[in-house]
């Protein structure tokens, strides 16, 4: 530290507040439109029209206690948890075998600790791999010598995110989330390796992957073809299947179209009430726009860019590695799953479950989006 | 915890700018999603906001209140009356044993039918239908959840029977069955009005949200050309006569015989316009037995006589006869004519009612005495082709065109297949077989001056304000018949009434012209026979033609005992009310 020719300021004036104001407002936002969203089903399903905002408010009471702790503790303590957060995240997925696994609609994603709290492994994964990642990679480049560009370096980085991604989707059979894992990897990757050829032809691998999947999925019988390639064809033509597999993309197509410019007003949406089943998940996003038109729509989108943007910022002005990569794992992070969101509800891209950050519905993700946060204004307290 | 080696430094200047693409690309993603929430929000937001309407809306219907039929006097012959539907909305009972109670004491209903429906799990279930409004109010005032009330309209006929056969009724969706409820539905009906709720996804009718309303529209009122004063008299005689003549059947047409305005149609026995099908009692002991088949019996109740069955019209139809001989000059007023009590007609003898002759007779006294030898002799005069031309003329083959459903066309023999002996009885009356109003029509305008006119009812359809949407036009022939030989014709049959065979349709201080007839109904010799009268006031210039039919009649039979007295005292009593009326 002696060593370091800059003086590090370590006062508290320096943390991003901006950064800070936005998860405030998307935290804040969220939890309205989650009572606005699911106060009629709730009152219905459980006859407490707030059974869903009570629960939420608790987790986001959690994640702003983890938030507040994260960031006082110093980033870089998180170096030295890099396996332990990697095994964590590998054992807490194994452990969905165990009686500790919950099932729902048929897929096995939460543990239930049995003293009132339930956790979905997945979401711990992906911040296990981004403090994992962050550090293998600082500590090649310690190594120097360009390690990094060599295949064995990048088979050290990327080899224990595609693990826990298949493990993800193997276990828990949940293909977003296993996604998520290796677009953070990949995300990472790139930012810390100079070259971009690989990462060109990656890109071009992948747009010729997804072309061929259409094809086939297009020129495929109607009735043959795996549930994926089903759910391909209905996303081409979901007014064709409206019924059964394009369902809820149709549900959240008639919300967001409905919603029209001005929007129907807070608390006026009617996809909400049953159309839209458990519009508190996946699809919050549609409900906004019904409720609050075109410019609420664009409020969030703002939002998420000016979040992005500041953790762009406090990667950037950050001269450790480690803590860039780690704001970078968790930008990474967050442009993926409100990308892969909005491109979802707006039957952009093929129905996959992703939850939209700070807005949707959910215990662990909330808790660990809110303590990334944690992480990033930690990070920024220490820029010069 | 620098990076202490040079390409580590490099590394990291690069990692920065490499962060800063990445977070660009994100951003740019994010713009496109943007471009796409945009126009899923402005350009498809009319197609989704329909669909997702469509998914919304449930819809109630609203009945359009049905045209009323008003007659000439103003008097409302059909309307509507204000009913009551009962259903009740499973989520919204908080306290179904009370509902249950309430509903069973109030409608009548067994517990066990009640309790079905309250403890039914369905967005909302019909109770009872055509529940009078009282007790419809008396449910509502008791305020009870999730039950509904209801309004609807029913048809009603204040006047139960009278002129059952023309009116007709509606059925279940207020449409016309029979009669002008019919032949007007489509000025008749009106326009349902919905009612569209905000429903969620169970169909569950959301509070506070609103709803939208498009207004029933109300039907048209249709005014018709009854009288009613006249119809109840007409029907009260027809009445008579059919008990006291123990009859099969009696009809009274009353015809304006300028525009074919019919003031009065009967056809009794009748049935109550109100419980349509609810046999009457010469019918419910048919509809007892095992064999019977009710709708056609319905049907048989329903049937309009006067348009609906044809008969052999008999002597009345010498008028006939007469005008196809006066007009082509076969035969004159003053013609001479002898009369033996038969007449041979190739080898078949044909007798005069009046078995023992006439005698000597002028063609004015032959039709007094309706002798047939006489118009056997004009009819054989004539010809058969120039007779089947006049037949045609005088508009007899075809149906007259009024506006009730179902009218019988005539039933004559083909040109060809009238040789002397089916001439002959054509001419007086048989061999062929036409409805009462077709007789009526044709006889109107041969003594009208020769104006063949549509018989109907309709006269206009206006709005409740009695502003008129249309007045109903109907087609009419001139000159089928000279005014000349249409002023003998008259001459002739108010000769008939003063001094002849239908002195018993004589009125008191009006000149009534008319003809009686009395047909043996086929096959004959059965005994059964066919009684009518038809007569004309003023007979010097027609306004009102009267046609009383009397099937089967019990002892006397003959029309001009029996039939003429009938049309007597309808135009005793109607002559001097439509000349009150100013009626023309």
């Amino acid at each position: 530290m002696a060593n370091r020719p800059q003086k590090f300021r370590y006062s508290k004036h320096n943390m991003d507040y901006v950064l800070l104001a936005v998860v405030l407002f998307l935290v804040g936002f969220g939890l309205l439109m989650i009572y606005s969203v699911s106060s009629y089903e709730a009152g219905v399903d459980f006859n407490d029209s707030a059974y869903y905002l009570k629960r939420q408010g608790f987790s986001t009471i959690l994640g702003f206690i983890a938030l507040f702790f994260v960031s006082r503790v110093n980033y870089k303590v998180w170096q030295r948890f890099d396996m332990i957060a990697l095994i964590t995240s590998v054992v807490l997925i194994f452990l969905l075998l165990t009686p500790l696994g919950v099932t729902r609609n048929g897929a096995t994603r939460w543990l239930d600790f049995r003293i009132g709290l339930t956790l979905q492994p997945a979401e711990v994964a992906k911040l296990g791999i981004i403090i994992y990642l962050a550090s293998i990679i600082q500590r090649l480049e310690e190594i120097g010598k360009n390690v990094i560009r060599t295949p064995k370096g990048i088979a050290i980085i990327l080899v224990p995110p595609a693990v826990v991604a298949a493990l993800i989707y193997i276990i828990s059979d949940n293909l977003s989330s296993a996604i998520i894992v290796l677009g953070i990897a990949v995300a990472m990757l790139f930012v810390a390796v100079p070259d971009y050829k690989w990462f060109i032809i990656l890109g071009v691998i992948a747009v010729a992957g997804v072309a061929a999947i259409v094809i086939m999925a297009t020129t495929g019988s109607a009735d043959g073809g795996t549930f994926r390639m089903a759910r391909i064809r209905a996303w081409l033509d979901p007014e064709a299947y409206s019924t059964d597999r394009a369902f809820q993309t149709i549900q959240a197509l008639y919300a967001i179209g409905s919603g029209g410019i001005w929007g129907k007003g807070l608390g006026q949406s009617m996809q909400k009430r049953g159309f839209l089943p458990e519009a508190q998940n996946d699809m919050i996003f549609s409900i906004i726009c019904e409720e609050l038109g075109l410019f609420g729509a664009y409020t969030i989108i703002l939002l998420f860019v000016v979040l992005i943007w500041s953790c762009m910022v406090v990667a950037n002005k950050t001269t450790d590695r480690f803590g860039s990569l780690l704001v970078v794992g968790v930008m990474a992070h967050y442009a993926i799953q409100v990308i892969l969101n909005i491109a979802v509800v707006t039957n952009t891209i093929p129905n996959t479950g992703i939850t939209l950050p700070f807005i949707s519905y959910g215990g662990t993700s909330t808790l660990f989006l809110l303590s990334e946060i944690g992480i990033v204004l930690n990070v920024s307290k220490k820029c010069k | 915890m620098t990076i202490k080696n040079s390409a580590g430094r490099r590394n990291m200047t690069m990692q920065k700018k490499k962060t800063f693409v990445l977070c660009t690309l994100s951003i740019l993603a994010l713009l496109a999603l943007s471009v796409r929430v945009g126009y899923l929000m402005i350009l498809r937001s009319a197609h989704y906001t329909e669909l997702a309407q469509l998914l919304h809306e449930r819809e109630r219907d609203i009945k359009a209140a049905r045209g009323r039929i008003i007659d000439s006097t103003g008097t409302v012959l059909a309307d509507n009356r204000t009913v009551c539907t009962i259903s009740v909305i499973h989520n919204q009972i908080k306290d179904p044993e009370k509902v249950i109670e309430a509903l069973c004491r109030e409608l009548d209903l067994s517990e066990e039918y009640v309790r079905k429906r309250v403890e039914k799990y369905s967005s909302r279930e019909r109770i009872k239908s055509n529940v009078d409004k009282e007790t419809g109010d008396r449910i509502r005032n008791l305020d009870l959840d999730g039950v509904k009330v209801d309004e609807d309209y029913k048809r009603y006929y204040p006047y139960g029977e009278l002129a059952s056969k023309v009116l007709g009724f509606t059925g279940a969706d207020n449409q016309g069955i029979i009669g002008l409820e019919v032949s007007y539905e489509e000025y008749l009906t009106g326009k349902k009005g919905q009612i569209l709720t905000l429903t969620d996804a169970k169909g569950i009718e959301l509070e506070g949200m609103g709803e939208r309303r498009q207004e029933p529209q109300a039907g048209r009122d249709l005014y018709v050309s009854l009288d009613i004063n006249i119809q109840k008299y007409a029907t009260q005689l027809a009445k008579q006569a059919y008990k006291t003549k123990q009859a099969a059947g009696v009809s009274i047409i009353v015809m304006n015989v300028n525009n074919g305005e019919i003031l009065a149609m009967t056809d009794v026995p009748e049935f109550d316009l109100n419980e349509p099908y609810v046999f009457i009692d010469e019918y419910s002991s048919l509809a007892e037995q095992p064999s019977a088949n009710t709708q056609d019996l319905l049907n048989q109740m329903w049937r309009n006589g006067c348009i609906n069955d044809t008969y052999e019209p008999g002597s009345t139809f010498k008028i006939i006869t007469a005008s196809a001989g006066l007009e082509s000059g076969v035969v004159t007023l003053e013609d001479n004519f002898s009369c033996s009590g038969s007449i041979l007609v190739d080898d078949r003898t044909i007798h005069c009612h009046k078995r023992l002759g006439h005698g000597a007779e002028d063609f004015v006294t032959a039709t007094m005495n309706s002798c047939n030898p006489v118009f056997i002799t004009v009819g054989l005069r004539l010809g058969s082709e120039r007779y089947y031309k006049y037949f045609t003329q005088f508009g007899l083959k075809e149906k007259t065109g009024i506006d009730l459903s179902g009218e019988a066309g005539t039933i004559v023999h083909k040109l060809e297949n009238i040789g002397n002996v089916e001439l002959a009885t054509m001419s007086f009356g048989q061999s062929f077989q036409i409805t009462p109003i077709r007789l009526m029509t044709t006889v109107a305008a041969l003594i009208n001056g020769g104006t063949l006119v549509t018989p109907h009812f309709g006269v206009k359809a206006a709005n409740e304000d009695e502003s008129i949407v249309e007045r109903f036009e109907y087609p009419v022939k001139e000159g089928i018949i000279s005014e000349a030989t249409s002023e003998k014709l008259r001459y002739i049959l108010e000769q008939v009434v003063e001094n002849g065979g239908g002195k018993n349709g004589y009125v008191e201080g009006f000149r009534v012209g008319g003809k009686t007839a009395t047909s043996q109904t086929l096959p004959r010799g059965s005994g059964r026979y066919i009684a009518s009268f038809l007569g004309f006031a003023p007979a010097n210039d027609p306004k009102v033609m009267a046609l009383a039919i009397i099937d089967t009649p019990q002892g006397v039979y003959y029309g001009g005992q029996i039939a003429a007295p009938i049309v007597r005292q309808l135009f005793e009593n109607i002559l001097p009310y439509l000349e009150e009326m100013d009626y023309n």
